[in-house]
């Protein structure tokens, strides 16, 4: 009898416990299935496959050595759903490297926290007016708060006309 | 002196076939709700007599937080949430729709108040000493509620997708980028991409809208269910003389105390003020007006200031200087006073890391019973320098960025 009125206990409380196991393990679970794809949704854009398309530019040939031009292009934001392109600016830069001229498409975008950049006829440097950054005109980070070069777009030359993908490229980007 | 009863009795006649019913609707919806009892409990506290027009930032504090809810309703009746609508949109109310244009500008303005009267309301409560036992937790709370209207600040000011906004919204999310390790997956999921996009808009859009008011809202309650649970602390000029009384004499005032005191725990003679008022009518009454005060001037500024809206967004400009809210500008200046990769970090992060979890643990830096500013220099001095210091860099970058 004594033993039986411990079991009947101990079943008592078992049961007890099992309910409230369960209410926390369902309450896990019900918590999980909303969170899974909320977690999943915003984390998306770092999986996101990206089919980046090439834009034309223009015919290139006469921007002189050592002035960096300004063109502005209209490109695909290539994110979330289509929208119509967004005009940003591709600095063509043409440098004398040892007799031999190099191409590279710099983006107007600082490198520090992403302010506006322009190239500045007196300094001859990239200037950012947010916090005084500066760029020499291979867009080396030559002065302020800025922690590496400017970034590049990606960039293909067809005889002299320019195609740039909306992808930027260099530490930081 | 005849006439005056005889009127009042017309009146009442006439109002009869109204007034009865209508009293008759109030006492069924009492019986089932308890309005009456709800009503009573919420308005019959006691509260610290002294210093009660300083006390009055909190409630301030709400009817602004309440203000900034309902202007932000009605914001969404025209607003467009989208990279190629948002700045049409509300360039359509600046232009066409004067009173959606002055409910924009009591929503900017409102925000601007509300960020100068939480801060006058985290120092009063910090020269008061209020945040001391037992109500270390409320301050917490309130540093969470300010650390939120911050982050509704910023998020609300990237919306218009003008050019003010969309610099504001590019610099703020690339400087998650220099979260060690995990940045780049950061800016990825702010942005909705590796670089600004209609993504990046929706995002904030529902950060500001829905994420942080949902976040804030409960934490205000917890914060009145903790005021009413320990009472107003009041300050130092309430418990004048508490240090030299007599045991029976605090024992008789815990004893007297009126709802919601004693606090408990407390200091020993903290526990009740000296000198007790209502909370209705006569904190309220100065609450009232300066909140009436708030909301004026709020209106003010709306009408004839308003809410400023630049040109669009242009990712491709060349010569814009986005200058940040004026509530960013001491952190926009360590921006520059930590130039280089592997400083940058510590003039995001770690600087004002510190200063957040400094202001957290207030309470327990300062734990001494002593109420009194002056004779609490060890806090009050270093935190008079705090403040000093992020006003002298907030000139520094005014200086800064309108000297270019």
């Amino acid at each position: 009898m004594a033993d039986n009125g411990r079991d009947l206990a101990k079943q008592r409380v078992s049961r007890r416990r099992f309910m409230i196991m369960t209410i926390n393990g369902v309450g896990a679970g019900t918590a999980l299935l909303i969170a899974a794809p909320i977690v999943g949704s915003v984390l998306s854009p770092v999986f996101a496959k990206r089919k980046t398309p090439w834009v034309l530019v223009a015919d290139i040939s006469r921007v002189a050595v050592g002035a960096p031009t300004a063109y502005v292009v209209n490109l695909p934001t290539d994110e979330g759903w289509p929208v119509p392109p967004v005009p940003r600016t591709v600095y063509v830069v043409k440098l004398n490297l040892n007799g031999k001229v190099q191409m590279i498409t710099l983006s107007n975008v600082c490198s520090h926290m992403q302010c506006d950049v322009h190239w500045d006829l007196n300094l001859q440097q990239f200037f950012c007016p947010c916090h005084g950054g500066l760029y020499s005109i291979e867009g080396v980070n030559i002065g302020g708060p800025p922690p590496w070069p400017l970034f590049r777009y990606e960039h293909k030359l067809v005889g002299t006309t320019l195609y740039v993908r909306n992808v930027l490229t260099g530490t930081g980007a | 002196m005849s006439s005056q009863p005889q009127r009042s009795d017309l009146v009442a006649k006439l109002t009869r076939p109204v007034a009865r019913p209508l009293a008759a609707t109030y006492r069924w919806v009492d019986e089932r709700m308890g309005i009456s009892d709800l009503t009573h409990q919420l308005l019959y506290e006691a509260v610290p007599r002294r210093g009660a027009w300083a006390y009055s930032l909190g409630s301030a504090t709400l009817i602004i937080i309440v203000l900034q809810i309902v202007t932000g309703m009605f914001l969404l009746w025209t607003y467009v949430p989208s990279t190629t609508e948002a700045w049409e949109s509300l360039n359509y109310i600046e232009h066409y729709d004067e009173f959606a244009a002055i409910v924009r500008g009591m929503h900017l303005w409102g925000a601007y108040v509300l960020l100068v009267i939480i801060g006058l309301h985290m120092i009063r409560t910090f020269v008061s000493g209020s945040y001391k036992k037992p109500r270390e937790l409320n301050w917490i709370v309130g540093v969470i509620l300010f650390l939120l209207v911050l982050g509704l600040g910023i998020t609300g000011a990237m919306l218009p997708w003008d050019q003010a906004a969309y610099w504001t919204a590019q610099v703020v999310t690339h400087v998650v980028d220099y979260v060690p390790l995990l940045g780049n997956w950061l800016q990825d999921i702010l942005r909705g991409g590796p670089q600004m996009g209609p993504e990046t808009l929706t995002r904030f859009f529902a950060i500001h809208i829905w994420l942080l008011p949902a976040l804030l809202v409960p934490l205000v309650g917890l914060h009145l269910i903790l005021l009413r649970r320990h009472g107003e602390h009041g300050s130092w000029v309430n418990y004048e003389g508490v240090e030299s009384e007599t045991e029976e004499a605090r024992a008789e005032r815990m004893a007297d105390a009126e709802y919601p005191y004693p606090a408990i725990p407390s200091d020993p003679g903290y526990a009740v003020p000296v000198d007790i008022g209502d909370f209705f009518p006569s904190q309220v009454f100065k609450d009232s007006l300066v909140s009436f005060a708030l909301v004026l001037l709020v209106f003010i500024m709306a009408v004839v200031v308003g809410a400023p809206l630049e040109r669009a967004a242009n990712p491709a400009a060349l010569n814009y200087v986005p200058t940040p809210e004026w509530f960013f500008l001491p952190l926009d200046q360590l921006l520059i006073q930590f130039p280089q990769a592997w400083m940058i970090p510590v003039g995001v992060f770690v600087l004002p890391g510190i200063g957040t979890t400094l202001l957290i643990l207030v309470p327990f830096l300062d734990r001494s019973p002593e109420r009194e500013p002056w004779r609490r220099p060890e806090v009050m001095v270093p935190a008079l320098f705090a403040v000093l210091f992020l006003i002298f860099e907030a000139l520094l970058a005014v200086n800064r960025l309108f000297n270019l």
